[in-house]
């Protein structure tokens, strides 16, 4: 008898550290691409303040070497470059040609980790990409103007102020690197005010 | 007294376990919806917005930017097709043919997704640059020591190989036949 007993005594106190401890494993699971000091946004943030930035606004990311590696993981048959955004200073709208010959693939990262928008030079409209980054509001006052948005553009809502664009260009040989990074050079990055309304 | 005492110990206990379980949980996976096809693993939810927090969480961590699900769709092996982990003391070949895609890459990575040291500064071929046989097929070689050919090289250590279709029309929906994708086959071992 006296077994069960204390049994029952510690039943409530064991289900109380069950709960407390699922909590902190839901907390710390849904927290940690917030806290993680060396998420991609960190690394990128990093590598484009010691980068060459093009006139054209976009960082172009050093060639990664075996022990100096921006992001782990990484397509080494790419020339890379980061353009970071901060919606809280106007909209970004990124600009790039496409040639269809060599593969650019851009993709829209929110600064905690998900992937908003991701497109290829295939999905190009009449040869150009065209994006328009923008919170919820800035988007629906861009899309409420009277003035007639360009029709390649393409308007999409971030679900973070701050984030970044990761602009990869294939080099389909080691010696086509130059070229590649020439069309990351052509590619543009800029702020654009918000309309007035 | 003694329930202050035991509030504080749940506190403390509840707190070391979740954390453990945390731990735990982000070095066993990455994520839900991994997509495996032979030896090759992708996880295609994580180049979209429907990514897990998971997943979200292991990739903070380790700092990776994953490719697009508009771009393309990576695939990794840490295995050879008999099952066996990819150890670079051993000599592979991996061969035959790769799904449908408009690019393809197969890069070389240490466990941890850092690029390997070699003489011949290669860490990846492109399906643009790699040398084929009569009919498109191919064969790479990776181990440590030099070969002629399509040689992917490796440190003596276990290695991760990643394949990556870029603007693939692979059908996601539907599983994958593994027929399609390339063959890892270990030759001997050192």
């Amino acid at each position: 008898m006296k077994i069960s007993r204390d049994y029952l005594d510690w039943l409530p106190w064991a289900l109380a550290t069950v709960c407390v401890a699922g909590s902190v494993h839901i907390v710390s699971v849904l927290l940690m691409p917030d806290v993680a000091p060396r998420n991609a946004y960190a690394r990128l943030l990093a590598a484009a303040q010691n980068a060459e930035t093009t006139t054209n606004g976009v960082a172009l990311l050093p060639r990664a070497a075996p022990g100096a590696e921006v992001t782990p993981f990484e397509d080494s048959a790419f020339v890379e470059g980061v353009c970071l955004f901060d919606l809280s200073k106007g909209l970004m709208r990124v600009r790039a040609d496409a040639d269809l010959e060599d593969l650019l693939a851009l993709s829209f990262h929110a600064r905690t980790g998900r992937i908003f928008h991701s497109a290829t030079d295939r999905s190009a409209i009449k040869g150009k990409i065209d994006v328009l980054i923008g919170d919820a509001r800035q988007i629906e006052a861009v899309e409420g103007e009277d003035e007639e948005a360009p029709p390649s553009q393409v308007h999409v809502t971030a679900p973070s102020m701050r984030g970044f664009v990761l602009l990869r260009s294939l080099a389909k040989r080691a010696s086509d690197r130059d070229r590649a990074e020439q069309r990351l050079r052509s590619v543009s990055c800029e702020t654009v005010a918000e309309p007035e309304s | 007294m003694t329930n202050y005492l035991r509030a504080f110990v749940v506190m403390i206990a509840g707190l070391l376990l979740g954390f453990a379980m945390t731990a735990v949980s982000l070095g066993l996976g990455r994520g839900f919806g991994a997509l495996h096809v032979g030896p090759w693993t992708a996880w295609p939810r994580h180049g979209g917005a429907e990514i897990d927090p998971y997943a979200r969480a292991v990739l903070a961590r380790s700092g990776e930017a994953p490719l697009g699900r508009d771009q393309g769709l990576a695939f990794f092996a840490h295995a050879d097709s008999s099952g066996a982990p990819l150890d670079g003391r051993c000599d592979y070949r991996v061969f035959d043919t790769t799904p449908a895609a408009r690019f393809w890459t197969l890069g070389a990575t240490s466990v941890a997704g850092r690029l390997i040291d070699n003489p011949a500064d290669r860490h990846a071929f492109t399906s643009s640059e790699i040398a084929r046989r009569e009919g498109g097929a191919f064969e790479i070689d990776i181990g440590a020591q030099a070969r002629p050919g399509n040689w992917l090289p490796v440190s003596k250590e276990p290695f991760v190989l990643a394949l990556r279709l870029y603007d693939t029309p692979l059908d996601l929906e539907s599983a994958p036949d593994p027929q399609t994708f390339p063959k890892i086959v270990k030759l001997h071992c050192a």
